[in-house]
This record gives structure tokens, C-alpha cells and sequence, in this order.
């Protein structure tokens, strides 16, 4: 039953994942994209890494995809006008070659997985019963031998918060006098 | 869950080889941000699957499989917000978020 779960929430990635590449519409790959990350939290679910599934809900379901609709929203991509502009310039070669780099890499990853001889899993969930708290080893170890990749991780964060904000700034018109001559003669060039 | 971890890798392969082909292929500057969070949660299946397997022969689990898949969502909203900030400014100069018309070398 549990494993019957597991391929249901497989196919339900697989197929909105197609649905995200396929689809003309920007919105609709968004809401497509939501889809197949619901189906990798029911996978961390199954696999027992609740800690896992709660943040795959609330950072990419939450953040990350009300970020990338609030920018398709912005941007007008779910205007018909934008969507005919993007219509038919893909030709035939580069849907060959791209179809055929995307082929040759499933091909080398499914061989090498069918080629490796991984014995089968012996118990289904990862702790056995009365073992280890997963979210305490995960907070032992994440303060423990990685604390080093956390307080980089943070550091990310943080210079991602500044530079975002810099790169998305409106940019005004300078008000330094030198700016102003430079600027007009851009303007009056063709 | 008692599925083979085979099964685990062969999706993550599938969902790779689905954000790549979508890398490549679409033209919208938003839809292949969207193709490498695809490729992203690829990585994460991975590491799921290893860490299953380690608990799964030696008996007791390590956290680094987890840990690693935290590190990875944190990169991905990093790439996300820096990407869409990316696209945003574009936008801004150029009107469009077509790759075909911000390649520096179509005109």
C-alpha cells in the first residue's frame, strides 16, 4: 500500500514535470512545478524524513513558487501577446539536438543505475524503533561537523538579501552632474 | 515505504533528464530557472536514496543525507531569488524575456 503511494506520487512528479517544459504558458509551468514538488515531499514522507517534506512544502511550495509567479505575474508572461512572441522559434535542429542531450543523459544515468547492484533496502523506514530522533541527528550534525557549511549558508543568504536588492532596484537617474551629459548624448544617438 | 532504491534513483534520473531537456529547449528565461530547481530536486532524490541505503545495510542511519538535502533547498531559493532578480532587471533594459532576443548574439 505505502509502496503502491510511492509510485503514484512518482508518476505524479514525472508527468508535472513534463507538464512544466511542455506547457506554453509560463503559469500554467509554475502551478505544473508546485505539482511535481508536492510529489517529491510525499517521497520524503514515505521515506520517512518528515523534516525533509515539511521544508520541500514550505520553502519551495511556499517561497521559491510564489516568487516565480509573483515574477510571471509581474512580467505579464501570462498575456497572449507574449505567449504568440515565443511561439515557433525553436527549429527542427535544435529540438533534435536538445531532445538528443536530454535522451543521452537519461541513458547514461539509467545505465548506470540498472548496471550497479544496490541490495534491497531491509527496512522500510530509516530509524529503527526506540533509535534516533531524525530531526535530532539532522540538528547534532548540521551544528556538529557541518556547522561551518551552515554559518556559509547563512552568510549566503545574507549576501543573496543584499544583492538581490541591489540587482532589482529601479534604477533612478543619477543625480551626479556628471552623469547627465553622458546620458543624453546615449539618448540622442540612434 | 520498502521500494528498491533502483526506483529512487531511476526518478531522480527521469526528473534530471526532464529539467535538462526543458534547460535546452525553452526560450522563456523563467522556465528554464524553473528546469534547474527540476535538476535540483533531482540531487535531493539522490541523496535521499543514499541515505536510505546507508541505513538500510549498516543498520543505523547517518544524517548527512539529510543535511546535505537542506543545504541544497537553501541553494535553490538562493539561485531562485537571484535568478528572478536577474530576470527582473533584464527585463527592465530589454522587454523581454525571451533567450532568442537577449543572446548577445541575435539581432
Amino acid at each position: 500500500m505505502v509502496d503502491l503511494l510511492f509510485y503514484v506520487a512518482a508518476a505524479l512528479c514525472v508527468l508535472c514535470a513534463l507538464g512544466v517544459v511542455v506547457s506554453a504558458n509560463p503559469v500554467q509551468s509554475v502551478l505544473m512545478l508546485l505539482g511535481s514538488f508536492v510529489g517529491i515531499s510525499l517521497i520524503y514522507l514515505l521515506a520517512g524524513f518528515q523534516f525533509l517534506a515539511a521544508i520541500q512544502i514550505l520553502v519551495y511550495g511556499g517561497a521559491i513558487m510564489v516568487l516565480f509567479l509573483f515574477v510571471v505575474m509581474l512580467l505579464n508572461q501570462g498575456d497572449p501577446a507574449v505567449l504568440a512572441s515565443e511561439q515557433g522559434l525553436l527549429s527542427k535542429a535544435q529540438l533534435a539536438g536538445g531532445l538528443a542531450v536530454a535522451g543521452s543523459a537519461l541513458a547514461l544515468l539509467l545505465a548506470a543505475v540498472v548496471r550497479t547492484e544496490i541490495p534491497r533496502p531491509i527496512f522500510g523506514y530509516l530509524w529503527p524503533e526506540g533509535g534516533l530522533d531524525p530531526l535530532v541527528g539532522m540538528a547534532q550534525a548540521m551544528f556538529g561537523p557541518y556547522v561551518l557549511a551552515f554559518e556559509g549558508a547563512s552568510v549566503l543568504l545574507l549576501t543573496t538579501a543584499v544583492g538581490v536588492m541591489t540587482l532589482a532596484k529601479r534604477q533612478r537617474s543619477k543625480p551626479s552632474v556628471k552623469a547627465a551629459p553622458l546620458s543624453s548624448t546615449t539618448e540622442g544617438s540612434p | 515505504m520498502n521500494v528498491p532504491s533502483e526506483h529512487l534513483l531511476i526518478l531522480a534520473a527521469i526528473l534530471f533528464a526532464i529539467g535538462l531537456g526543458g534547460f535546452l529547449l525553452r526560450r522563456n528565461v523563467i522556465v528554464v530557472l524553473m528546469s534547474i530547481e527540476l535538476m535540483l530536486n533531482a540531487a535531493n532524490l539522490v541523496f535521499l536514496a543514499g541515505a536510505r541505503q546507508h541505513a538500510s545495510e549498516s543498520g543505523h542511519w547517518l544524517p548527512d543525507g539529510p543535511v546535505m538535502v537542506t543545504f541544497v533547498i537553501a541553494v535553490a531559493a538562493v539561485e531562485a531569488a537571484v535568478g528572478l532578480a536577474l530576470v527582473i532587471a533584464l527585463f527592465r533594459r530589454k522587454q523581454t524575456v525571451s533567450l532568442d532576443q537577449l543572446s548577445p548574439t541575435s539581432d
